[in-house]
């Protein structure tokens, strides 16, 4: 009974935490687009909302994203972060090599 | 329930890197390289040690993470973890036998806290000591697959990443589901919530003692010597692979805790 009732109890919370995370939570983040320019010249595009792929001069911008964007724009080369207009840190560059082509699929 | 089993596997490792289409807003809690050039679903261990490399926690995924260990706890690593399956058939290679000592199953609790979480919050996502980086499944999937394409820019590293791949694999030879057992940081997750898990294998009033569980189990849980139920010693080891229930003389295995 007790394991029952403790099952519940973390069952929810788990719950909870996925549905305010998946559909609640947002991040404010700037995008890197140095690195999106790069990718655009080598013929990739990135669709990542907040990028508009019509500016012809890239400059910082930040763009409210949801949790699973966030969690999406990481598994590429994606979204750094700026302060105060420069550049701070990168998100973490899972590529795990340099060179590295976004997923083809 | 063996021959189940190896279609199952076979199956999720088609399903998880098939590349029909790719999901990577969604974590599937195992461990599959989401930069695999043909990946579905990001790996929740690489989304955590990136968000960690932030100073933020991904609670999506560890919601998810939770609820899938809450609702299935380690059956994931039986039936779904490709890796397991890979060594799982490494195992049948004709090799030295041996076993590894009971407390090399807390490593991969040191390995989630320090490579996973610690060296992204307190050294950087990019350094060679990030589990991502040393990880053999994103050496498999990923770091391999993408020097074929575009040529290996960092030779050391790519030779260290499969020194630890064959070191692992020559392991898992040796023993059954060596990874699994004593590094997975994912497993560590995992097992936090086996012992409350929904699907896990229970004793029923049949049973008579006999202690054929205990010897075919590949992960070395044994059940309560006194009492039934769950199994006491190492229940968060059990990874539901049934060997215990094919084994039993008395049908005295249930699969729902």
């Amino acid at each position: 009974m007790v394991r029952k009732v403790f099952w519940i109890v973390l069952a929810t919370l788990s719950l909870a935490t996925s549905i305010y995370g998946g559909f609640f939570r947002e991040f404010l983040v700037y995008d890197n687009l140095e690195k999106f320019d790069k990718l655009k010249n080598v013929g990739i595009t990135i669709k990542i909302p907040g990028y508009e792929s019509s500016d012809n001069k890239f400059e910082a911008q930040s763009q409210w994203f949801t949790e699973p964007e966030v969690v999406n724009a990481m598994t590429f080369e994606g979204i750094g972060r700026y302060k105060d207009g420069k550049l701070t840190s990168n998100y973490p560059d899972l590529r795990m090599l340099k060179g590295r082509l976004p997923c083809p699929t | 329930m063996e021959k189940l089993r190896l279609k199952v596997q076979l199956a999720f490792a088609a399903f998880f890197n098939i590349g029909l289409f790719q999901l990577h807003t969604i974590c599937f809690p195992v461990l599959n390289c989401h930069s695999c050039p043909t990946s579905i679903f990001a790996c929740p261990l690489g989304i955590i040690g990136q968000f960690a490399g932030l100073g933020l926690v991904p609670l999506s995924v560890i919601g998810l993470m939770a609820l899938a260990g809450l609702t299935v706890g380690r059956f994931l690593c039986g039936w779904a973890c490709p890796f397991g399956f890979v060594q799982e058939l490494l195992y049948k290679v004709p090799y030295i036998k041996f076993n590894i000592p009971a407390w090399s199953r807390f490593v991969k609790y040191g390995v989630f806290a320090g490579l996973v979480v610690a060296v992204p919050v307190y050294l950087t996502p990019e350094s060679s000591l990030y589990f991502c980086r040393l990880c053999p499944v994103g050496t498999i999937e990923s770091a391999v697959p993408w020097a074929l394409i575009n040529g290996a820019t960092n030779i050391g590293h790519l030779a260290l990443r499969l020194s630890i791949l064959f070191a692992i694999m020559i392991l898992a030879m040796g023993h059954r589901r060596f990874f699994c057992k004593a590094l997975c940081p994912l497993g560590a997750c995992l097992s936090i919530f086996n012992r409350f898990a929904a699907l896990f294998p229970e004793r029923t009033e049949k049973c008579i003692d006999c202690g054929s569980c205990n010897r075919i189990c590949p992960m070395e849980t044994k059940p309560k010597p006194d009492s039934y139920g769950v199994f006491a010693h190492n229940p968060e080891e059990c990874i539901s692979c049934l060997e215990c229930q094919k084994k039993c003389p008395t049908h005295a295995v249930k699969l729902w805790g």
